[in-house]
């Protein structure tokens, strides 16, 4: 039953740029042939003495993702590279992941295509955290800690099993944050190991982690 | 550096239409004969750029975390007098030390003789916002529509007016106006977005994210009639005095200025500090570092504020006053209408609280009100609203309440037809639109203009002109509402945006 969905390789890409282009990036993917995508909006940090002494240390970015097989996909992030310049500092950076099964895309019925195209082999991972709303920027800091580059920061809303409630007549789910780093594949431990101690990750109602494998990295920079 | 360069591009595109229709009508229509009259005007551009980039930044790391963070506090209280006398103070505390505020308390004090004293309306004034923000975050935690509320609001407003006499009848619109300037509008967009936000349906936090300030301001509206009907002081007798020729040194207004406008922002933020200083001891508990970020914040909304009040007032407001006197001095009077569109269209790009909110609508709503849609049906509004005021001038006949009453069954009637989240947008906007920039160049041009013309009361015709600039956004934007609904329903798979 999940046959049309399992017959190509689906990736998931995830680009994110500076606020305002993201309409764009998906006005570029839809031409080349991915069907539609979501766009979120998030914070970026950056690292400049100056800008942190001032206190303007957040940047707004928008997160797009797009899923669609992996030729397409190959397709799109070649082009979209080409138009954006990923390659170059500050202009966004874009990164896959495998997806398992999708559904409620039926446009994807295309033939079996299987070639692996290696021009990045997966040195990144994808970590995400998920903490109560205010906590992000902890999340940064001991990230940057342990070494990291920096890292978006999604709003979010969300509840774990006690956490619903009512505040007079409105339904009440408790705030979050959603954390995204990306990290060479040899500094993922130390990254998390750090979150994990300065969040108190592993006592319940803290928080939670969990990291994906990246296929293929554009515009990240050691 | 990215973001320096980015804001400094937003404040650029919003300050330099101004400047550059200044220019042009001074090379063409009315050359201004006063050489430095231009060179202050340009320093007064240059000084509001850079004060308005950074009071940009201020309001973003200093009083919206805080106004959000309030809202959140008080609404998580689950205690309705909490949240209600929470309210009535803040409302309280921040119109009470609202720079605009004391100028009109001071003009009708003046207009009456001292028979209303200008304490007495700061007071009542402040009390009619805190009550009404009170009400205002009653209704967002007990899920009350905007539309309905502000149907009974204005209900109410309609029968006061019809005992409220002519002249106070502007004024108490223009009190509106006046008391949600360029710190207030920030705060209470800031607490209205920090309970909403805590919403489980994403819709309702969407669309009840705005109108906080449409309800705050109609309790200036409110307390003001009830005091002109209890008081039955509806003589204006004074007369404004004649303009006295400012000094001819360049830089001599912008030093009068800066002492005066700095102590005025620090009455100003004062309590909204001390709010957050009280707040933080006993709940908030921030880390060091995060408090430390809110005072740079609010020392950044200082300093720009600073910057911008200066270059408006000693830059921008004689030119103001002299193009308006010499363009209606001219034969054909359409021209001065004309001017005065123009100036209201680019006048309100340049006006503060217009980014905080367009930004806030622009986040609230994930990018899909774009900020470039929001600020181009509110320049149309505000271009319209001083062009109909300066018809009003050149008309005797035409009364303000000939453009209000049709204007607000209008703006009513609409909010039950549009997307309700644009309800709350048009509402915040009218208030929105009337700050510091509308309340002195626009001013300054309107009563230059009725200097020059015969059988105009400088004083009674300035007034309305701002009740005017709060009442027609309220109508563009909620006609924008009305045709995105007409678009998202045409593409069938968008859902109505209600």
């Amino acid at each position: 039953m999940f046959s049309n969905s399992e017959i190509t390789e689906y990736e998931q890409v995830c680009i994110i740029v500076d606020f305002g282009k993201g309409s764009k990036v998906m006005q570029t993917a839809k031409k080349y042939g991915v069907s539609g995508g979501t766009i979120l909006l998030g914070k970026g940090t950056i690292n400049n003495r100056l800008l942190e002494l001032l206190g303007i240390n957040d940047i707004k970015k928008e997160i797009i993702f797009l899923v669609s097989d992996n030729k397409t996909i190959n397709n799109v992030i070649e082009q979209l590279e080409d138009k954006f310049k990923f390659t170059k500092p500050n202009h966004g950076i874009a990164f896959t992941t495998s997806v398992g099964r999708v559904f409620g895309a039926r446009n994807y019925m295309k033939g079996h295509i299987k070639e692996e195209r290696g021009e990045e082999n997966s040195m990144y991972q994808a970590i995400t955290v998920i903490v109560e709303k205010g906590n992000a920027e902890l999340v940064i800091d001991a990230a940057t800690e342990a070494g990291s580059k920096g890292g978006t920061i999604i709003n979010a809303r969300g509840s774990g099993i006690h956490e619903t409630s009512k505040l007079f007549s409105m339904d009440i789910e408790p705030e979050k944050e959603m954390v995204l780093i990306l990290s060479a594949k040899d500094s993922t431990d130390a990254i998390v190991t750090s979150i994990r101690q300065k969040l108190k990750i592993d006592e319940p109602g803290n928080g939670i982690i969990f990291i994906q494998d990246v296929n293929k990295t554009y515009g990240l920079f050691k | 550096m990215n973001v320096l360069v980015t804001k400094l591009k937003e404040v650029l595109y919003a300050v330099l239409p101004i400047t550059a229709i200044v220019l042009i009508l001074n090379f063409t229509l009315t050359p201004l004969d006063d050489l430095t009259l231009i060179i202050r005007f340009v320093i007064g551009a240059i000084s509001i750029i850079i004060g308005l980039s950074i009071f940009l930044f201020g309001v973003d790391i200093g009083i919206t975390p805080i106004g959000q963070l309030m809202g959140k506090t008080i609404a998580k209280s689950n205690k309705i007098w909490i949240v209600m006398i929470a309210g009535l103070l803040l409302g309280f505390f921040i119109s009470i030390a609202e720079p605009d505020l004391h100028i009109l308390a001071g003009q009708v004090d003046f207009v009456t003789s001292g028979l209303i004293s200008k304490t007495s309306i700061v007071m009542i004034v402040s009390i009619g916002i805190g009550a009404l923000i009170a009400i205002g975050l009653a209704r967002i935690v007990y899920n009350i529509p905007l539309y309905r509320l502000l149907t009974v609001l204005y209900f109410i407003i309609l029968v006061l007016a019809l005992f409220t006499s002519r002249e106070f009848l502007a004024i108490s619109f223009d009190a509106s106006g006046a008391t949600t300037g360029a710190l207030t509008v920030p705060f209470i967009l800031a607490l209205a977005l920090g309970v909403s936000s805590l919403k489980k349906d994403s819709k309702a936090s969407e669309k009840d994210s705005f109108g906080l300030v449409a309800i705050a301001s109609t309790g200036a509206i409110i307390s003001v009639m009830i005091m002109n009907i209890i008081s039955k002081s509806d003589k204006i007798t004074g007369s404004i005095e004649p303009v006295e020729n400012g000094p001819t040194s360049i830089m001599g207004p912008f030093l009068h200025e800066i002492p005066i406008i700095a102590q005025e922002i620090i009455m100003a933020l004062l309590p909204i500090l001390l709010i957050f200083l009280v707040f933080q001891k006993i709940y908030f508990k921030m880390s060091k570092k995060t408090v430390k970020k809110i005072i740079i914040g609010l020392l950044f909304t200082f300093i720009g504020l600073v910057f911008f009040l200066v270059g408006v007032n000693a830059g921008f407001m004689d030119v103001g006053r002299s193009i308006g006197h010499s363009i209606a001095s001219l034969d054909n009077k359409a021209y001065v209408v004309i001017v005065a569109f123009v100036l209201g269209v680019v006048t309100i790009l340049a006006e503060p609280a217009v980014h905080v909110l367009t930004h806030q609508i622009e986040d609230v709503t994930s990018g899909y009100v774009r900020r470039k849609v929001v600020m181009f049906s509110l320049c149309v509004g505000v271009g319209f609203a001083v062009a109909l005021s300066m018809l009003r001038i050149l008309i005797p006949e035409l009364q303000l309440w000939h453009y209000l009453l049709p204007g607000y069954i209008i703006a009513i009637g609409m909010t039950y037809l549009v997307p309700k989240l644009f309800v709350g947008i048009a509402f915040d906007s009218g208030g929105v639109a009337s700050g510091p920039m509308t309340a002195t160049f626009i001013l300054a041009f309107v009563q230059g203009a009725a200097e020059a013309i015969e059988g105009a009361n400088v004083l009674i015709d300035g007034f309305g002109m701002i009740a005017m600039v709060a009442l027609t956004p309220l109508i563009t934007l909620q006609i924008v509402g009305f045709i995105f609904k007409l678009k998202s329903k045409k593409e069938g798979l968008i859902k109505d945006v209600q």
